[in-house]
């Protein structure tokens, strides 16, 4: 089941069981403005034990796929109007709510970016964990208790006990975002997204956030889509990377391959426009422009306008994802001249 | 600045502040000396009481010289932006001095400081609040010449005003946009224009490019490196993205808790760093370059910052600190060279090489 159809699906290795797909997703939002296009029809798996990176900036769509995943699109003025998001095979947006919120919080969890709008003010963070027990495991209040203050123990907050009883306001933001990892891990969940954790974080908090999810994946072997925009990040714990640009996915692979040799320009943009802490005196290339308004889409390959490699058949015709080399895909027409430099 | 300072102001143009020693040739353009910034933290409602008070800058010294940059970096909360507005004039310092070619900015009042402040602008983190939506872009550009009317003749204004959007690269017929019709990035050129109008010597960066999206980021970061060169500005530039610092900065200040932990050049920085927690502030960035990563150990530091109000006795790192000794908690640390090259605040400061040493530049690269 896990053979990629063309065009549609993420390769991984054919004998890594599939958890998660997501097939086609389309999902837009009715605005006052106009109806935005937030996904294009993006299609990418999961495996056990698998890291995948979703990369790409503001507004480009990467947290809508994760929201239509855990049931908290904002509907409306969000909507899919195409696409399935199969968990080990079943189509969860078909699926009977009551069923839904089986799988979701027990099987598929969530991080937010903002731990501190993510946690409820006016509970207790014991409370807030023993939650997780208390509605999909029936657990008495005092083991639900107990049970959080293990996993907070887990989690490595200091003094788990004395501190279940604090306020989410009582703690710094790497300790709150370590709270949401509690939560989200509590229930065992096979797999695990995480939407920005660490962006609203220090560099060395982020390190020891990044360090505590790579662990809990190596140990309960989940499944974990991290979404972000921090290349950095991406490249030293994803194992696959899908970039994505106005609501598409424009390039996939392995993701060493991809930062070593990008197949999409816009890719190879990003890369060439950081500034690395390895390197100095280097210029930076940025990509001219700014990302496209999603409601008003240039024609024809939506990257077209900032593209150093654009020719007249780039605002024509849309470039669909295809496979440029077996484990790589790209949406570039361009896709074998990009990869050669 | 409303209250009134503590004695009247030295507003001799061309001498030497009487407290500023001596400014001779060798007079940087900015020397910050032992700035110290408490704020007060009060209690009740009615009757406020003293309850304690925040150590946002303790005794933070350094220079900068014309058309240098100087990166300030630190985690938040470390005190690096309460320095930008104590350089600004825009927050009474508890104790310290900060002087501008030998003349004390912290005793200037009213229309000396006025002056001075010309020369020393700055642009902010949120290109978003940081410009009135009420204004026409033309409007927010020319504003500081409402302040300082002889620095462009009225007649001129809109000639200049489009001279300066042309210059950080909008077109300049767009001064009678308002700024919601302009990107992040575009944003961020205005303020970089509004800073340029006034001809300053000094421009403090606030976190310009943190807010930006990444691929927006670059091309703010080339504009403020041309205008340098153009201009001649020095900067300050501060910004918690270690990778952007070391591209930008001549040289660099690590802050911790309110204190300047290290201080060197780009080079003492990144190549020989000797104060812990520079190692593992340097440490925690994430390496995109596979072949980059293998050198690196990564430090990984306990527990959090401890809060402000209530620093560590002696060394304020030493909580943190895999080096922690009983002289730590006894003696601060003095920022001086012991025999790295550069001055390190801390007793057992030693060079290690964290960041894997500067490669040539792989294919990853060059984009053509």
């Amino acid at each position: 089941m896990t053979v990629a159809t063309p065009g549609s699906t993420l390769d991984h290795g054919a004998d890594t069981p599939c958890l998660l797909e997501v097939d086609n997703l389309h999902v837009e939002f009715r605005t006052d403005d106009g109806v935005v296009s937030a996904v294009n029809g993006i299609s990418y798996t999961l495996a056990a034990g698998e890291t995948l990176a979703i990369l790409g900036e503001s507004g480009c769509g990467k947290s809508v796929s994760a929201q239509t995943i855990m049931g908290v699109l904002d509907s409306p003025p969000g909507f899919v109007t195409a696409g399935e998001v199969r968990y080990r095979g079943r189509d969860l947006l078909t699926m009977a709510p009551r069923e839904q919120r089986a799988i979701r919080g027990a099987e598929i969890s969530i991080v937010f970016q903002d731990a501190l709008s993510a946690l409820n003010p006016v509970f207790p963070v014991g409370q807030q964990i023993g939650e997780m027990f208390r509605r999909h495991r029936d657990s008495s209040r005092k083991d639900a208790r107990r049970a959080a203050v293990e996993l907070m123990d887990r989690v490595r907050i200091p003094s788990a006990a004395d501190r279940a009883g604090d306020y989410p306001h009582q703690f710094s933001g790497g300790m709150r975002q370590r709270v949401m990892i509690a939560m989200a891990i509590a229930l065992d969940p096979a797999v695990l997204i995480a939407d920005e954790p660490t962006t609203a974080l220090d560099v060395t908090v982020q390190a020891q956030i990044m360090d505590l999810l790579s662990e809990l994946q190596a140990e309960k072997g989940m499944g974990l889509i991290l979404i972000t925009h921090d290349l950095g990040v991406v490249s030293e714990i994803a194992d696959r990377i899908a970039v994505m640009y106005a609501g598409r996915i424009v390039e996939t692979g392995q993701t060493d391959a991809v930062f070593r040799s990008p197949a999409m320009p816009y890719t190879e943009g990003l890369m060439a426009s950081i500034a690395r802490v390895d390197q100095k005196g280097q210029r930076l290339h940025p990509i001219v422009g700014a990302p496209p308004n999603l409601a008003r889409l240039p024609d024809g390959c939506p990257f077209h306008p900032r593209c150093p490699r654009a020719t007249e058949r780039c605002p024509r015709e849309l470039p669909a994802l295809r496979e440029v080399f077996p484990g790589r895909r790209s949406a570039c027409h361009y896709a074998e001249e990009v990869l050669g430099g | 600045m409303a209250e009134p300072g503590p004695s009247p102001a030295p507003a001799s143009r061309p001498g030497p502040a009487p407290s500023g020693g001596t400014a001779t040739a060798t007079e940087p353009l900015l020397r910050v000396e032992r700035l110290v910034k408490h704020f007060p933290l009060t209690k009740g409602v009615l009757r406020k009481r003293r309850a304690g008070q925040v150590h946002a800058v303790d005794d933070v010294s350094f220079t900068l010289s014309a058309g240098e940059t100087l990166g300030l970096v630190g985690e938040s909360g470390c005190g690096k932006s309460t320095v930008s507005k104590l350089l600004m004039a825009l927050e009474k310092p508890t104790a310290g001095h900060v002087f501008y070619k030998g003349e004390d900015v912290t005793a200037l009042r009213g229309k000396d400081l006025r002056r001075l402040r010309r020369n020393m602008q700055i642009i902010f983190q949120d290109p978003y609040s940081s410009l009135n939506p009420r204004m026409t872009v033309g409007d927010i550009v020319a504003e500081p010449w409402d302040i300082h009317p002889d620095v462009v003749a009225p007649k001129d204004r809109v000639r200049r005003t489009k001279e300066l959007l042309e210059r950080v690269g909008l077109n300049p017929n767009f001064a009678n946009r308002y700024p919601h019709q302009f990107s992040g990035g575009q944003r961020q050129r205005i303020g970089i224009a509004r800073a340029l109008a006034l001809h300053p010597e000094i421009l403090i960066c606030d976190e310009p490019v943190s807010a930006l999206d990444v691929s927006v980021q670059a091309q703010v970061v080339n504009l403020l490196e041309q205008v340098q060169d153009e201009f001649r500005l020095a900067y300050i530039f501060i910004a918690h993205d270690l990778s952007v610092v070391r591209h930008i900065s001549d040289r660099v200040a690590v802050m911790y808790l309110g204190s300047i932990v290290e201080i060197g050049t780009e080079d003492d920085i990144y190549d020989k760093c000797a104060h812990p927690y520079t190692q593992a502030l340097l440490s925690a960035v994430p390496v995109i370059d596979p072949r980059a990563r293998t050198h690196k150990k990564r430090i990984m530091l306990v527990g959090d910052v401890p809060s402000p109000t209530d620093p560590p006795s002696g060394c304020r790192f030493r909580t943190r600190c895999w080096k922690a000794q009983d002289l730590c908690a006894a003696e601060a640390p003095a920022l001086v060279d012991r025999g790295q090259g550069h001055p390190v605040a801390c007793h057992f400061a030693e060079v290690v090489q964290v960041v894997a040493p500067v490669q040539p530049p792989a294919p990853l690269d060059s984009p053509d």
